[in-house]
């Protein structure tokens, strides 16, 4: 059984239809990335998979669960992490604390043992030296990386990232790659929406080429870069590549 | 008027203006906090959002609660707290209770300012960027443990200033409640200007006390809203070696 099972997905913002039917599995440790041109439903599918969005129809599968019929939704979402384009750390909270809060409240994980485990995350990110220092004094990379460590603290089965270098600066865009990359191979199952074209053809176990709502097309990041077979790839590739 | 008659009134009255003063000061701050908490609670719950997934009930109960609350809050703002004060007052004296005075004048500051709060409070609340919140639900942290934790702590800090204005207008608008006849400040200066027959000096003395306890209220808000925003300050010291480290460790991996 897959992780993630996604069958003929529509979703509609009011009249704009931006998911015509979208399907496609994802097993377990794998690492898959969604790309493709702005507009194309990207973020819209993967904030479905942790329910920050609802879907009209189709169904998805999640660890097992369908997402139309969870019971318990913050037990299920601690099981799926998110890291956001805009960071969204807790802005009343220090590093360490935004690595700790949703231990405690959600996992129920003594103060302790979240401390520890929060430490080692920062440390795994390089943020260690920052643990008293507030969001706001923060460059956006650094940010992220908390972001990261904060999401990997809750020990999720799934990560997804949305863009998660899309609102940095350029010269920040590597430190956060680099710990992106550094988490592959630890079993954790990743969903990476990105525009780092290069990043992507590297760490991934299979890309998903979206646009207009649907997959275009699918495989592996060889297939798709060495020889896309769907004229909407191609073009996008060209674009981007050539940028 | 003559300003050594009026030195001659506050020292020969002292007592009760004094007694004003602490009256004044009590109902206004515990009215306030009182109104907070109503805030607190009403603005809250009005900033919730019903969504497309939420259940059928709460979608029934969350209209209700806005029908209520707005009634609430456009009744206590669109009336006087004078006509406030003696129709709740004898309203409850003749029909419930014969209640204490300074409990009905506390009452009634409580829920007039508890309705400013809720639209103080609410726009903090909206004020906190929704990223935040998304976060926090996405770390599977229960909805009020994000209340509580992350937005409500931010949204208090937003709307301080606007909270200890609130502070400072009921040292000044408690005043209208001497029409219940309590002792506070203003129903103390018209007993002295009525046995003094003094009455622009009285009433000068009155004024300058005011002024003094909003100034001092306002400076000690002041320290609170700086006290609040220390997070900005605390950069670690090793911020720019650390920047050349990492990238070294980049360069080398």
């Amino acid at each position: 059984m897959s992780i993630i099972e996604i069958k003929d997905v529509k979703k509609n913002f009011h009249n704009l239809e931006v998911l015509k039917g979208v399907s496609f599995n994802v097993e377990k440790g794998e690492v898959v990335s969604i790309i493709g041109p702005s507009g194309g439903g990207k973020s819209t599918l993967l904030r479905c998979l942790n329910c920050l969005e609802t879907y009209d129809s189709g169904s998805i599968k999640v660890i097992g669960e369908d997402l139309k019929e969870i019971k318990d939704m913050n037990s299920f979402r601690q099981k799926v992490g998110m890291v956001f384009q805009q960071f969204n750390l807790f802005a009343n909270m220090n590093v360490l604390n935004n690595c700790i809060f949703a231990q405690t409240k959600a996992l129920k994980r003594n103060k302790d043992e979240a401390k520890k485990i929060a430490l080692e995350n920062l440390q795994k990110v390089g943020m260690e030296k920052f643990i008293n220092a507030y969001p706001n004094t923060l460059s956006g990379g650094q940010k992220q990386r908390v972001a990261i460590a904060r999401a990997i603290s809750m020990n999720p089965e799934i990560l997804l990232f949305d863009e998660p270098t899309s609102a940095l600066d350029p010269e920040m865009v590597e430190e956060v790659l680099n710990v992106i990359r550094s988490l592959v191979n630890k079993g954790l199952t990743m969903i990476i929406v990105s525009h780092e074209i290069d990043f992507v053809r590297d760490i991934s176990d299979k890309i998903i080429f979206m646009d207009d709502g649907i997959v275009a097309e699918s495989g592996s990041p060889k297939e798709i870069f060495t020889n896309p077979k769907n004229e909407r790839t191609k073009v996008f590739l060209r674009k981007v590549i050539r940028n | 008027m003559s300003l050594n008659k009026c030195l001659e009134i506050f020292l020969k009255y002292w007592p009760s203006f004094l007694l004003g003063i602490k009256t004044t000061l009590f109902v206004s701050l515990i009215g306030t906090i009182i109104g907070l908490l109503i805030g607190l609670l009403v603005g809250g719950l009005r900033a919730i959002n019903v969504d497309d997934n939420s259940s059928k009930l709460k979608k029934f109960l969350k209209k209700i609660f806005n029908l209520i609350s707005t009634l609430y809050i456009e009744i206590f703002r669109g009336t006087p707290m004078m006509v406030q004060a003696v129709f709740i007052y004898y309203l409850v004296y003749t029909n419930i209770i014969p209640w204490d005075k300074v409990v009905a004048a506390i009452f009634v500051i409580s829920i007039n300012t508890g309705a400013y709060m809720s639209e103080i409070v609410r726009s903090g609340i909206q004020a906190v960027d929704v990223g935040q919140k998304e976060a926090s639900r996405a770390l599977g942290v229960s909805n009020i443990d994000t209340m509580l934790h992350v937005i409500l702590p931010q949204a208090i800090k937003n709307a301080f200033p606007a909270i200890g204005n609130e502070f400072i207008v009921n040292i000044k608008d408690s005043s209208v409640l001497m029409i219940i006849s309590i002792t506070e400040l203003m129903f103390q200066s018209n007993s002295i200007a009525g046995t003094t027959y003094r009455f622009s000096e009285t009433y000068f003395v009155t004024a300058c006390i005011y002024l003094l306890m909003t100034s001092i209220a306002s400076f000690i808000l002041h320290k609170i809203e700086k006290s609040l925003s220390h997070t900005t300050t605390s950069l670690p010291q090793s911020d720019t070696n650390f920047s050349s480290i990492s990238l070294a460790k980049e360069e080398n991996s």
